[in-house]
């Protein structure tokens, strides 16, 4: 009876494809399930031994030539055992077209998640809208992966990575609101009302640009940031040591972007609605995590005057699978 | 959008529970045109000049495809469990399930023969497909006397129960019947046709059945319906037993959970095209308890398939739970009919025509039959 019930649940996916990891949404029973994987990869030296090392412990990797690629979330302890960076397919909210390898890799991640499909199978991933004032320059990113899943038997539709957020957390407004998704490489916003994506957009400085900028400044490797970041930073005025200084500086810094980028965006739109004006906003992605984050935002929201007010700012209910509980969403409704 | 239409459609969503269900009506109303304003109005226009048109007549008005009915409830998995007789005496049979049933009262009845349903696709009575499997379940109430389910009221319990057996067996008129103790009786033979449904409509994604004695089981609850009543009008060892019976059958004719109806929900009059003629399980059906999907949200398929109409007594004697789909098959009359181009009355009418041409050619196969026997 199990195998029936996971194959009869199975009538849609939803799939986040985020700069630092890709989320697999399903459903289970009346709720949902998520898969991760780190959109990451590392190359370490071949042997025999650690071949078989790999195999035993079902670390994903490929064999390629004199070396292992190790792909996904084992990645990230490897970069941190052989002391070097991890590499990214993407970069920015697409694919990084700075690595050689980005395209079979990502495949091969995807691939770690999904199993082919049989009987065509709905799937809905997520794609960045376009960085803010700058020209949209998404078709081959949206096209690859779509080619990738299309590969795999799906059948496969896109949605704005910050109208998931909305399909995945404002249902009680009638995905009425602003979802915004603070990942890796993109903070991605949209407008929806009643459903129909208003305005959405993008802005370059999201999780990647704290990491980086911060790994400067302290001479850390940026992985090691990521993983401070990840385990115990907080946004409560009080650090307990540089790195944690420097990290509130950067997130300061992104959130006042982001916000100034609202202000950009709905001061020049013509399809805001015009009543109805007090909108629910949800804030979501791994780098809305840290504690106290929502509170920063609030404030810097509350006073950069926007032509918007917020009936209420929270986080979302589980903020690392929004977007791909979203998408899944988005594919349910389709069927 | 205008301010009234965003309000009602906002409204509307709002009543939809389930939040795949919302998105996708919100998506369905509120979604951008794929034109742009001015062309909506050009189309206005000669939309309004063709019906100003002296004979003008839209083209093959009776040959157009009807859509098949939206699906709007949770997305459906359907279980179909294994569970086979353990057991048989003359009197008892006993399931892997755990269900038990007495066949003491249990009668013959004019075996189920093939029937007719028809396609959603092309709703044509002279074209229908057969059938012979039972496709699906009706849930009734018995409407008798009840006494208090109270110790002291054993005796007054049992006398009335047998007394419903007894009613329920002379007229044939369902398949089951759970008495208040939770005891299931086989009635009518499953391999025959059961009185419980009468004038009926329902259908699933693919095809319409009309009048459900021939396609339906019937269960009966020994219960009333109790207007605007939350809470199942059934003892929890009643539920309990109508939900291993109807697993029973599900699995054994592999029913599907869509199919799994009240009597409120197909029960209609053609005399005056209104559906809820029976209102019994009109608003509180256990449909959860019984591992179903909660079918009051699909929108009933009377109205959407044949354009019947209901009126305020069938909306006051009826839950909110079943407004939702009334209000779904509203929504899906007025989108199809903005589809065909045609007015509401009118496409309502094509839809009524099209019934009463079904209900004609039963009638005329019954006949048909009667003579040749």
């Amino acid at each position: 009876m199990r195998h029936n019930d996971k194959v009869n649940n199975n009538t849609a996916l939803g799939l986040d494809v985020g700069t630092s990891r890709v989320c697999l949404a399903e459903r289970s029973g009346e709720g949902f399930q998520y898969e991760t994987q780190l959109n990451a990869f590392v190359n370490i030296p071949y042997s025999k031994m650690t071949e078989g090392v790999l195999k035993k412990e079902k670390v994903p990797h490929t064999v390629n030539g004199t070396e292992i690629v190790v792909h996904g979330n084992e990645s990230d302890r490897f970069a941190d055992l052989l002391n070097v960076e991890t590499r990214r397919t993407m970069s920015k909210g697409v694919l990084n077209p700075a690595e050689p390898d980005s395209l079979s890799m990502i495949r091969k991640i995807v691939e770690s998640l999904l199993d082919p499909s049989k009987d065509r199978q709905k799937l809905c991933f997520t794609v960045p809208a376009a960085p803010l004032g700058a020209e949209e320059n998404l078709t081959y990113h949206e096209a690859t992966i779509r080619q990738i899943l299309s590969d795999m038997g799906y059948e496969v539709k896109s949605i704005n990575e910050g109208l998931a957020v909305v399909y995945s957390e404002l249902e009680s407004s009638n995905y009425t609101g602003i979802g915004i998704s603070c990942g890796g490489g993109l903070c991605n916003v949209c407008l929806a009302y009643l459903s129909v994506p208003v305005l959405s957009f993008s802005i370059p400085k999201a999780g990647d640009y704290i990491d980086n900028n911060t790994a400067t400044v302290t001479g850390e490797r940026s992985n090691r940031v990521r993983i401070v970041k990840e385990d115990s930073f907080h946004l409560n005025g009080f650090f307990a040591d540089k790195l944690q200084q420097v990290l509130g500086v950067y997130y300061d810094e992104m959130i006042q972007s982001l916000v100034n980028g609202m202000k950009q965006a709905f001061s020049n739109s013509r399809s805001l609605p015009k009543s109805g004006r007090n909108l629910p906003i949800v804030l979501s992605g791994g780098t809305a995590l840290p504690e106290g984050f929502r509170d920063r935002f609030e404030k810097i929201f509350s006073e950069a005057e926007l032509p918007i007010t917020a009936t209420e700012i929270r986080l979302a209910a589980d903020p690392l699978h929004s977007s791909a509980k979203g998408a899944l969403v988005a594919a349910l409704a389709d069927l | 959008m205008p301010f009234i239409t965003r309000n009602l459609i906002a409204w509307r969503a709002k009543r939809i529970e389930d939040p795949v269900a919302r998105l996708r009506y919100l998506q369905q109303k509120a979604g951008p045109s794929p034109y742009g304003k001015k062309w909506r109005v050009v189309a206005g226009l000669l939309l309004i000049g063709c019906v100003l048109i002296p004979g003008y007549k839209l083209a093959n008005t009776k040959e157009r495809a009807f859509l098949p009915i939206t699906r709007v409830s949770a997305a459906g998995v359907d279980i179909f469990t294994n569970v086979w007789l353990v057991d048989k005496t003359q009197d008892f049979e006993t399931y892997s399930n755990g269900l038990r049933i007495d066949n003491r009262y249990a009668v013959p009845n004019e075996p189920r023969v093939p029937y007719p349903v028809y396609p959603r696709a092309a709703l044509d009575a002279s074209r229908p497909e057969s059938r012979s499997q039972p496709a699906g379940i009706v849930f009734h109430t018995t409407e008798s006397d009840q006494a208090a389910f109270e110790a002291d009221q054993n005796k007054k319990l049992k006398r009335i129960g047998e007394e419903v057996l007894g009613f329920v067996k002379r007229n044939h008129c369902y398949h089951f019947l759970i008495d208040r103790f939770g005891q299931v009786f086989r009635i009518v033979q499953e391999s025959d046709l059961a009185n419980h449904s009468g004038n009926s409509v329902w259908a699933d994604d693919h095809v319409v059945y009309v009048n459900l004695n021939a396609s339906f089981f019937g269960i009966a609850f020994e219960t009333q319906t109790q207007k605007g009543q939350d809470l199942p009008s059934a003892t929890a060892a009643q539920v309990h037993s109508a939900r291993v019976l109807t697993q029973m059958l599900r699995g054994k004719y592999r029913i599907p959970a869509a199919n799994c109806v009240t009597h409120a929900q197909v029960s209609v009059n053609p005399s005056n095209m209104l559906v809820g003629y029976h209102t019994d399980w009109s608003g509180n059906f256990p449909f959860l308890e019984l591992g179903l999907n909660d079918n009051y949200t699909a929108p009933p398929a009377a109205i959407a398939a044949f354009g019947f109409d209901y009126d305020p007594t069938f909306v006051h004697a009826t839950g909110a739970r079943i407004w939702q789909g009334l209000g779904l098959a509203e929504d899906q009359i007025r989108s199809e009919a903005a589809a065909q181009g045609l007015p509401v009355p009118q496409y309502r009418s094509i839809l009524q025509k099209k019934y009463k041409e079904i209900i004609a050619a039963l009638k005329a196969s019954a006949k048909e039959k009667s003579h040749a026997t």
